[in-house]
């Protein structure tokens, strides 16, 4: 039978175009010839009336055959291309990953406040909550409250900043006045032992004012943090303990404390708190200056007048109180040379941190 | 303080291990500042043996040498091994004791020894003469040292010139330390070690008139001044003094001058009290005695000081004066017309004490800080007076040759007692948090000169604390003693036991933490800048009005840039916009925390109020491979304001227009004031140019300044849940053509209410101009409407309803027309 001759050859050729075939533009003409509406194959099957009718179920069966064949080819052709044109896309979309990304700037903290917050984290975890004074004080809460005696060198216009005073008062001390920028954060201490129910365990970060030319180790404006602890049966021991936790937190757990006796007019007895230079742990080198410590805060045991002061009984309760420079702990952990760098805004010096 | 251990060694041992020593003295509260070792100078030098000598092969006057130096030189054995030195002088045999300058000594004048070769013969050292080593003009040879001289000494230590000087920083509550006697009396009770004080044997002259024939004292205001004696010492011999005082003196920091002064000065410096001498002829009266007055400084009074200076009293000082004229300032200096010369023969010595707090004023106020001034501005032990004013004379008369005149002129009439006080050993031991056994406190306490005795209690010491140590007047004081000499590092660390107390931030901390990291999220790095400011700035940047108050005036600042406190941040964070434009920076974003203040008539202390400001110049970075940020505009800002809001859940956040004369700091047009319902938070605007321009900064500026207080009012604790849209959103965009001065605010406002419920959301996604296709002075709006409902699928004729109703009531609202 010629039409069964002529689909053979059809199928044959059909299936060689599919082969042939180098994408998926060209397999869809190959299909739309064949098996589309108006395809080759197509059309065996509308002339389907026109063949013999004791021919039909055999012409009929080979069309089909070949119809499905060539489906089944063109679907595993099409799968081919797609998979391969797929993989040529890919490809051709490689990127040098080592270009910089799109990156949305996020801001920084200022150095001195995110130190100053890490350390107010380390109280939190310990029980203590965060306190907050004036930074324009009275000469009581700066200095008497304090038991610094009147006479004492850093009230001097020379050391402390005095503002003008709008209240009429007189002045205690000739030329000066009773109103100032706070040189201490101990102040707030003042004001909790006054205005807080016992017992009491505060830090207090905030800025002071003392009147140094600003150079790179000193400036006019700096910042403190303050501690303050009042309970029934608080010790020396405490106090040790407290700092050596508060040392190992912000400098690394392997670090040391070591404390020397001090004199500050508000504690009694008083410290000064090193701790083991990171440097050379201890061996003394020129960050240490040879001594193996590094000076890190000032502290001691409430004096009992600075209590009674307070209307606190000392004979019932007693307390430590520490103050640390903010700055320096930021310089000996960040290493910073020169301190005006933190007031100057250089986005050079903010973004590092 | 200059402390010679040499010296201190004569009175208490000091231990031998310098570096623990030091540190024992830093943790009992005596920082070491310093260590000086005053042989240094010697370093390489020893003492040496010429054990061969042998012309030079190629010279006739030099020498090859081989010199003993003992352990100083060793061979790969390590034993000793002499030297081979060339050497030029003539004046040494064999077997003589020289001194050698080993490699690496450096002599005087910069002059270091290396190895070197002399016409071809290695030299490995310096055979010295006295001239080398800066010790006398001898140079016609090398030093020749006694038989007897050991060999390989260092040269320092064989000349006894090794001494170490601590330099001490002594605390103000320790005055007592500022001496010798002191130290050692501190030292003895560091290491529990007795201490020996020198004896001095006055032997007064009964031929002599007695000193009160001589000399009459009267003190004005016993408060200015507790106790002052005068002696009498005749015949003095004006000289130089011998080398043990002028070695001592040295010692402590001060320059030899002569045989008085240094007196005095070794007095001062080994038991703190300071003196003076006085040439007694210079203020004898007509009467033939000197008349001593110590009385209050007339205002005005026109006072020589002996270092030639002259110096304008107020009455606040204190002198000593004869009827006539003022001598000294009381504890400070003495006048230049009564001082010891050369011509001297009679010393009136004055040993006294005067109030620590106008010693302290007067020397503060006319500069003059001395030896003296420092020790009676902390304090000065009044009792034992007399006996070093005793000491001082037996010292002159040894080295003066001069006669001590019998007696003492001595008025004190009110003696200083010593305290008494009680110490609870339990007591102490629980507040310290360490048991110390009783024994070692009575030991330390009575090492410090307290007098220690039981009470009728057995827990209780009864304490008398000596007067040289005016720190120990309460029970505490004692405590703090033992404490530090037994050893800080002894106690154990603990924590607070007591379980009543949570730590917490309160709200504002909480508030000022959300704020940092909502202003850090939208691109903003954290500054600070000096809380002081030029009142000039706020001039300058047109920020003033009667909204700014009056300023806190500094009475003594720094400089006129920094007189009074800021009303606003702003300025300070202009001028760090301006630095990092000056410095190539032309990114800048930045903003603080931090107060500001207000001062007001009638108040002590000003208001003080928190804010929150920023500012934005340049863009946020710049022009990368794939981004261009744009340049920042009035929008930056507000953006930040609007994303700092949603973080705090602030409701009902406005922006309002801000008129020219209501900020006049801020560019017109580009101002708002921000508010919350009808809380005002604050502003936000592009600078004013000419304010930039004014603190040399580059416009355009984008700021904004809220006031943290009043955020932390508006803001919410936390949002309301809002049920998760369950069914599909049907889109719609609109354009609206509308005149220039309808705002977006109002359009918002008229499709919000008109969208009713279903309306779910309003973006705008373009605003468009176009004189031909919008029209002159109109503008093209665009927005995309999301319409849902909550509880069904939109159809579409649905949305087509409300959306045709929309439009209608924005038109007729607005004058809208919608564009095509």
């Amino acid at each position: 039978m010629a039409i069964v001759e002529e689909l053979k050859a059809l199928h044959a050729d059909t299936l060689a175009a599919i082969e042939a075939a180098a994408d998926t533009t060209a397999l869809d003409e190959v299909r739309v010839r064949v098996v589309g509406k108006s395809g080759t194959l197509t059309a065996y099957l509308r002339n389907m009336g026109a063949i013999a009718k004791e021919e039909r179920a055999t012409v009929g069966k080979a069309v089909n055959q070949v119809r499905n064949a060539v489906e089944e080819a063109l679907e595993a052709r099409k799968k081919a291309l797609a998979t391969a044109e797929l993989e040529a896309s890919i490809d051709a979309a490689a990127v040098d990953i080592t270009l910089p990304g799109r990156v949305q700037q996020l801001g920084t903290r200022h150095l001195i406040n995110r130190v100053s917050e890490e350390i107010c984290d380390v109280f939190l975890g310990l029980g203590y909550t965060v306190a907050t004074g004036p930074e324009v004080e009275t000469d009581y809460y700066n200095f008497t409250a304090l038991n610094a005696p009147a006479d004492h060198p850093s009230r001097s216009m020379q050391d402390t900043f005095y503002v003008r005073d709008l209240s009429g008062d007189e002045a205690a001390v000739r030329g000066e006045s009773d109103v100032l920028l706070r040189t201490q954060t101990s102040g707030v201490q003042v004001h909790c032992m006054e205005d807080q129910e016992l017992p009491i365990y505060i830090v207090a970060p905030g800025k002071v004012f003392r009147r140094d030319v600003a150079d790179p180790s000193h400036l006019p404006q700096f910042t403190q943090i303050e501690g303050l602890v009042i309970d029934k049966g608080i010790t020396f021991g405490d106090l040790k303990g407290t700092l050596d936790y508060f040392c190992k937190a912000v400098f690394g757990s392997e670090r040391k404390t070591r404390f020397r006796a001090h004199y500050f007019p508000f504690t009694e007895p008083s410290a000064e708190v090193d701790v083991s230079c990171g440097v050379c742990h201890g061996e003394g080198c020129r960050m240490c200056k040879g001594t193996g410590w590094l000076e890190i805060l000032g502290c001691g045991m409430v004096d009992p007048h600075v209590l009674e002061m307070s209307g606190i009984d000392p004979e019932v309760y007693s307390g430590f109180a520490f103050g640390v420079g903010v700055e320096r702990v930021a310089c000996l952990k960040y290493n910073v040379p020169d301190l005006r760098l933190l007031l100057q805004g250089d986005m050079r010096f903010l973004r590092q941190f | 303080m200059k402390v010679s251990l040499k010296w201190l060694n004569e009175y208490v041992e000091v231990p031998s291990d310098l570096k623990a020593f030091c540190d024992r003295l830093d943790l009992t509260g005596t920082g070491v500042e310093g260590v000086e070792k005053t042989g240094d100078a010697f370093d390489h030098i020893v003492t040496a043996q010429v054990v061969e000598k042998k012309p030079h092969p190629d010279s006739d006057h030099m020498w090859v040498c081989k010199v003993d130096v003992g352990e100083n030189n060793v061979d790969a054995q390590g034993n000793p091994e002499p030297l081979q030195i060339v050497c030029g002088a003539q004046n040494f045999n064999e077997g003589d004791h020289i001194v050698t300058a080993m490699i690496g000594a450096v002599l005087p004048g910069d002059f270091t020894i290396k190895k070197s070769k002399l016409r071809g013969v290695t030299s490995c050292g310096m055979n010295c003469s006295e001239r080398e080593l800066g010790l006398g003009n001898d140079h016609a040879g090398i030093m020749i040292l006694p038989e007897d001289a050991p060999v390989g000494l260092p040269f320092a230590e064989y000349m006894k010139m090794g001494d170490t000087v601590l330099d001490l920083e002594i605390t103000p509550n320790r005055p007592d330390c500022l001496s010798m006697a002191g130290m050692a009396r501190e030292v003895g009770a560091m290491y529990r070690a007795d201490v020996t004080m020198p004896l001095y044997e006055l032997e007064e002259d009964a031929s002599l008139p007695s000193v009160s024939d001589l000399v009459t004292v009267e003190i004005e205001e016993a408060q200015r001044c507790p106790r002052y004696t005068a002696r009498v010492i005749k015949d003095v011999k004006i000289g130089p003094s011998p080398d043990w005082l002028a070695e001592r003196v040295t010692a402590a920091g001060a320059r030899p001058i002569n045989n008085v002064v240094d007196v005095t000065n070794y007095i001062l410096f080994l038991y703190g009290q300071p003196l003076h001498s006085f040439d007694y002829d210079k203020l004898v009266g007509e009467d033939g005695k000197a008349h001593i007055i110590v009385r209050a400084a007339e205002e005005g009074e026109k006072f020589t000081t002996l270092d030639g200076e002259d110096r304008v009293l107020t009455n606040d000082m204190t002198v000593i004066a004869a009827p006539d004229r003022a001598v000294a300032l009381a504890g400070v200096m003495g006048g230049l017309d009564s001082e010891i010369t050369e011509e001297s023969t009679t010393v009136l010595l004055e040993a006294a004490t005067f109030e620590h707090g106008r010693t302290s004023r007067t020397s503060r106020n006319l500069g003059l800080i001395s030896e003296s001034s420092m020790r009676y501005e902390r304090g000065v032990d009044d009792n034992p007076i007399a006996d070093y004013s005793a000491a001082a004379a037996a010292l002159l008369a040894e080295v003066s040759g001069g006669r001590v005149c019998p007696g003492i002129v001595d008025v004190y009439p009110a003696p200083t007692a010593p305290i008494s006080l009680k110490f609870r050993i339990p007591r102490f031991c629980q507040m310290m948090g360490v048991d110390v056994p009783r024994a070692d406190i009575v030991d330390i306490l009575e090492r410090l000169d307290c007098i220690v005795s039981d009470s009728d209690d057995a827990d209780i010491l009864d304490v008398i604390a000596p007067t040289c140590r005016p720190d120990l007047e309460r029970e505490i004081d004692l405590y703090e003693e033992v404490l530090r000499l037994w050893g800080m590092d002894l106690v154990q660390p603990t924590l607070p036991s007591s379980p009543d107390r949570v730590g917490a931030l309160t709200e504002a901390q909480l508030l000022a933490r959300k704020i940092n990291r909502a202003v850090t999220a939208c691109g903003l790095n954290e500054t600070t800048t000096y809380s002081f400011t030029d009142p000039a700035d706020m001039k300058k940047l047109r920020m003033e009005g009667e909204g700014y108050g009056k300023p806190v005036e500094l009475i003594n600042p720094m400089n006129a840039e920094q007189s009074i406190m800021r009303q606003s941040i702003i300025p300070g964070l202009v001028h760090s916009v301006s630095y990092n434009q000056a410095h190539g920076v032309k990114n800048v974003q930045l903003y603080e925390i931090g107060k500001v203040f207000f001062a007001h008539e009638g108040r002590k202390q000003p208001k003080e109020k928190e804010k929150l400001a920023g500012v934005l110049a340049g863009a946020m970075a710049d022009t990368s491979w794939n981004a261009a940020p744009a340049a920042f505009d009035f929008f930056d800002g507000k953006g930040v304001v609007e994303s700092l809001a949603r973080e705090l859940a602030i409701p009902k956040l406005r922006f309002k227009a801000l008129a020219a004369e209501d900020a006049p700091h801020l560019q017109p047009g580009r101002a708002a004031e921000v508010f919350s319902g009808g809380t005002t938070l604050g502003w936000v605007g592009e600078l004013h140019p000419l304010g930039v321009q004014a603190l040399e900064a580059e416009p355009p500026i984008v700021a904004f300044e809220l006031d943290v207080e009043a955020l932390g009012k508006a803001s919410r604790p936390a949002r309301d849940y809002v049920d998760v849209p369950e069914f599909p959103p049907v889109s719609v965009d609109v354009a609206f053509v509308v005149n220039e001065d309808v705002t977006n605010e109002r359009l918002v406002q008229c499709i919000t209410s008109a969208g009713g419920k279903l309306l779910s959301d309003v973006r705008l996604f373009d605003v468009y101009r176009d004189d031909k296709r919008v029209g002159a002075g109109k503008k093209s709006m665009a927005y995309a409407l999301t319409y849902r409902a909550a509880d069904r699928t939109l159809t579409g004729e649905e949305v087509e309803k409300v959306q045709a109703k929309l439009i209608k009531k924005v038109c007729g609202a607005t004058g809208a027309e919608v564009r095509g």
